[in-house]
C-alpha cells in the first residue's frame, strides 16, 4: 500500500488533468468560446474600417518648442488632420504600424532659421492618395500662416519624403487584444461558473471522501487551462497569419510567457470569485464588474491612446492592458523580452495578487 | 447472523453540533465485518450527518469513531483508502463516461481498475459508453455504488440508495446490495423506507433527535413490540418494521 501512496499523487495529477481536458473539449460551448468566438470577432470587425471617419491621421513631432507652438494650433484647427503629438520615435514607430498616415517633425532648428524646411514622412507607396493630400494640405496651412504674418511660422516647404510602413492593417492590432480577452474570460468565467456548478452539484464532495488533496484538484484544473490557453494562442495565430493577413513578427514563446502569466492572473480572479459565490446568480455580476471596464478601457478594441489622460493613467496599470500591450508589441513590433519587461513586471505583481486573493477566498463548501 | 464477525466500524459517544443546534448526540454503535448495518430516522434525525463524520466529511466535536483499526479524527486521510461512499446528493463530472470515471476514480486511490468489470458488479456494462446524465434513477444509484467499489473498500457506506426510485428499481438495487454483501463486504445504509430496512439490515439503529433510542435486528424489534401487546388493526402480519419505527418516532411529518 505504501507503493501507492508514493506513487499515487503524481499519477493522479496527471490523469485529473487529462480528464479535464476531455470535459473541457467535449464541452461545444468551449470550442464556441475559445476558438471560434474570438476568431468571429477578429473576423467581423477586421473588415470593418476605423480610420478615424475619413481622417487623415496625422502624428506631429515638436522639437522646436515654444516656437513650434503656433504652428502646431494651426494644424490642429485643420479638421480633416486627426493630430497626435508625440516623440519622434514613438510616432515613426506609430507610423511604421500604420497607425499613422503621415508624422510632420518640426526641427529644433525651425526655431530660428527663416529658411527652415519642414518635413512630413508617410508611406508614399502604401497611401499614394492620403500622403499626397496631407502634403497638399499642410502646404496650405504653412501659406496661409505666412500670407497672415503669424508669428513665429515662415513661410515654409513641405517635403513628403517615402517611408516604407509595413501597413498593418485593422486585424493586426485586434488579434492581439481578442486574444487578452479571451483569456481574461476563461480564466474568470470559466474558473468561477465552473467550480460553483462542482460545488453546487455535489462532484466536489465526492471528491473529498477519496485520498486525493484538493491541490492535486486545483494543479490540474490550472494546468488545463494553460494547456487550453496555449493551444487557443497557437491556433488564433496561426489562422490570423494563414487567413487573415496577420503581419506576425515575435517570437512564439514570448506569446506563450505573457499568455501564461496572464492566465494565471485572470484564474486567481476566477477561483476569488468561486470562493465567495454561492451560486451562478452571483458569479455573473461580480464577474462583469471586473471585466467590463477592462474589456471597454484596456486597448482590447481601440487604441488606449484615444483616452482622456488620467483614464489613460489609471488603465495603464489594469492587469489586462499589461497583458494586450505586451502581446501585443510581441506580436506586431517583434518586441524582445527585455522590451515587454514592463508588461510582464506588470502581470507577475497582479499575479501575485490574485493568487493571494484565491487562496484567502477559495472555499471548497 | 453475523454478530460474531470482528468489529470493523466503532463509533463511541459521537457529538457533532452546528452552531448551537446539536446534530449529532451521544451516538455509539459498532458494524460487524460482513454485516448490513442500517440507520434509520425521520429527516433531521442526525442520519446523515453521523455517516458524514464517519467518511471524513465532517470534523467532530467529541467522541471516538474507530474503522479497521484506524482513528478517523487522526488518520482522515488513511480511513479514505478503505471506505467506499455513496453520498446522498453527489453526482460525478459530465462529459466522462462511465469507464472513464471508474478510471479516474480508482487512480484517486492509486489504482487501475476494469471498469467493466464493476461495471458488472452493478449490471451496467452496456452503459459503458454512456455518461452519467444518461442514465435513469435506479442505473445512476447502481452506477454510484460501482463507483464506491473502485478501491475495494472495507466498509461501504450507502445514504438513502432508493430514495426516489420505483418499487423496480429499488427492489433491483436491494439485489446488488446484496450480493456485494455477499462478497465479503461490510455495507452501512440509511434509509427511509422499513421494508427496505427488513429486508436487507442484519440490525438496524433507530435514530431521533440526534440520538439512537432502539438498536436491534428488525425480526427483534417486530418480535418485542408484539410481546408489548402491540396488534396491528388490519392482521396480515402481526407488524412490520414500519411499525415499529412509528411508535418510537411518533406521526409527526418533520420537514427537513
Amino acid at each position: 500500500m505504501s507503493v501507492h501512496f508514493h506513487r499515487g499523487p503524481m499519477r493522479i495529477k496527471w490523469m485529473l488533468t487529462i480528464a479535464s481536458m476531455k470535459m473541457f473539449f467535449r464541452q461545444r460551448e468551449a470550442i464556441l468560446w475559445t476558438l471560434l468566438f474570438p476568431l468571429l470577432v477578429v473576423v467581423l470587425f477586421g473588415f470593418v474600417k476605423f480610420n478615424g471617419l475619413g481622417k487623415i491621421d496625422m502624428g506631429v513631432v515638436n522639437e522646436a518648442g515654444p516656437q513650434g507652438e503656433e504652428l502646431l494650433s494651426r494644424i490642429r484647427a485643420v479638421t480633416t488632420f486627426d493630430v497626435s503629438v508625440g516623440a519622434r520615435d514613438e510616432e515613426m514607430a506609430r507610423l511604421a504600424r500604420g497607425e499613422r498616415d503621415l508624422v510632420l517633425v518640426i526641427p529644433s532648428v525651425y526655431a530660428g532659421s527663416a529658411a527652415a524646411s519642414l518635413t512630413a514622412y508617410g508611406d508614399v507607396e502604401a497611401k499614394p492618395q492620403v500622403t499626397q493630400l496631407g502634403g497638399l494640405v499642410l502646404q496650405r496651412v504653412l501659406d496661409e500662416s505666412a500670407f497672415a504674418g503669424a508669428p513665429g511660422i515662415r513661410r515654409t516647404i513641405v517635403t513628403t519624403l517615402p517611408f516604407k510602413s509595413r501597413n498593418l492593417t485593422y486585424i493586426d492590432f485586434l488579434l492581439p487584444g481578442i486574444l487578452s480577452m479571451s483569456i481574461m474570460q476563461a480564466g474568470i468565467f470559466g474558473v468561477a461558473f465552473g467550480f460553483v456548478t462542482l460545488k453546487k452539484r455535489g462532484i466536489l464532495r465526492r471528491l473529498w471522501v477519496t485520498p486525493i488533496r484538493p491541490n492535486d484538484f486545483i494543479i490540474a484544473q490550472v494546468a488545463m487551462r494553460l494547456l487550453v490557453v496555449v493551444m487557443q494562442m497557437a491556433i488564433m495565430v496561426g489562422v490570423g497569419v494563414l487567413f487573415l493577413n496577420l503581419h506576425f513578427i515575435g517570437n512564439m514563446a514570448l506569446i506563450f510567457l505573457l499568455g501564461v502569466l496572464g492566465a494565471v492572473v485572470f484564474l486567481g480572479f476566477g477561483f476569488s470569485l468561486a470562493g465567495i459565490s454561492k451560486s451562478e446568480d452571483q458569479v455573473a455580476p461580480l464577474a462583469n464588474i471586473i471585466t467590463l471596464p477592462m474589456l471597454a478601457l484596456s486597448g482590447v478594441f481601440f487604441s488606449r491612446s484615444n483616452l482622456p489622460g488620467f483614464v489613460r493613467s489609471v488603465t495603464a496599470f489594469f492587469p489586462l492592458t499589461y497583458l494586450a500591450d505586451g502581446l501585443r508589441s510581441v506580436a506586431i513590433d517583434g518586441a524582445t523580452l527585455l522590451q515587454v519587461m514592463p508588461q510582464i513586471l506588470g502581470l507577475a505583481v497582479w499575479g501575485v495578487v490574485s493568487c493571494v486573493l484565491a487562496v484567502r477566498l477559495f472555499r471548497w463548501e | 447472523m453475523t454478530e460474531s464477525g470482528e468489529i470493523v466500524l466503532q463509533v463511541d459517544d459521537l457529538v457533532k453540533r452546528y452552531g448551537g443546534v446539536t446534530a449529532v448526540d451521544g451516538v455509539s454503535f459498532s458494524v460487524h465485518a460482513r454485516e448490513i448495518f442500517g440507520i434509520l430516522g425521520p429527516n433531521g434525525a442526525g442520519k446523515t450527518t453521523t455517516l458524514e463524520c464517519i467518511e471524513t466529511l465532517r470534523t467532530v466535536d467529541a467522541g471516538t469513531i474507530l474503522l479497521g483499526g484506524l482513528d478517523v479524527r487522526r488518520q482522515a486521510q488513511e480511513v479514505k483508502r478503505i471506505i467506499g461512499v455513496q453520498l446522498q446528493s453527489s453526482s460525478f463530472f459530465d462529459k466522462l463516461s462511465l469507464a472513464e470515471l471508474l478510471v479516474l476514480f480508482g487512480g484517486m486511490y492509486g489504482r487501475h481498475v476494469d471498469p467493466l468489470a464493476l461495471l458488472d458488479e452493478v449490471e451496467l456494462r452496456d452503459r459503458a459508453r454512456s455518461q452519467v446524465v444518461q442514465l435513469s434513477g435506479g442505473q445512476k444509484q447502481r452506477f454510484s455504488i460501482a463507483a464506491a467499489l473502485v478501491n475495494d473498500p472495507v466498509v461501504i457506506f450507502l445514504d438513502e440508495p432508493t430514495t426516489g426510485l420505483d418499487p423496480q428499481a429499488r427492489r433491483h438495487l436491494w439485489g446488488v446490495i446484496k450480493r456485494i454483501r455477499s462478497e465479503g463486504k461490510t455495507i452501512v445504509i440509511t434509509t427511509h423506507y422499513m421494508d427496505e430496512a427488513e429486508e436487507l439490515c442484519d440490525r438496524v439503529a433507530i435514530m431521533d433527535a440526534g440520538k439512537i433510542i432502539a438498536m436491534a435486528p428488525p425480526h427483534e424489534m417486530i418480535d418485542a413490540l408484539v410481546a408489548g401487546g402491540f396488534r396491528k388493526e388490519k392482521v396480515e402480519r402481526l407488524a412490520s418494521l414500519e411499525d415499529v419505527f412509528l411508535s418510537l418516532t411518533g406521526h409527526t411529518i418533520r420537514d427537513e
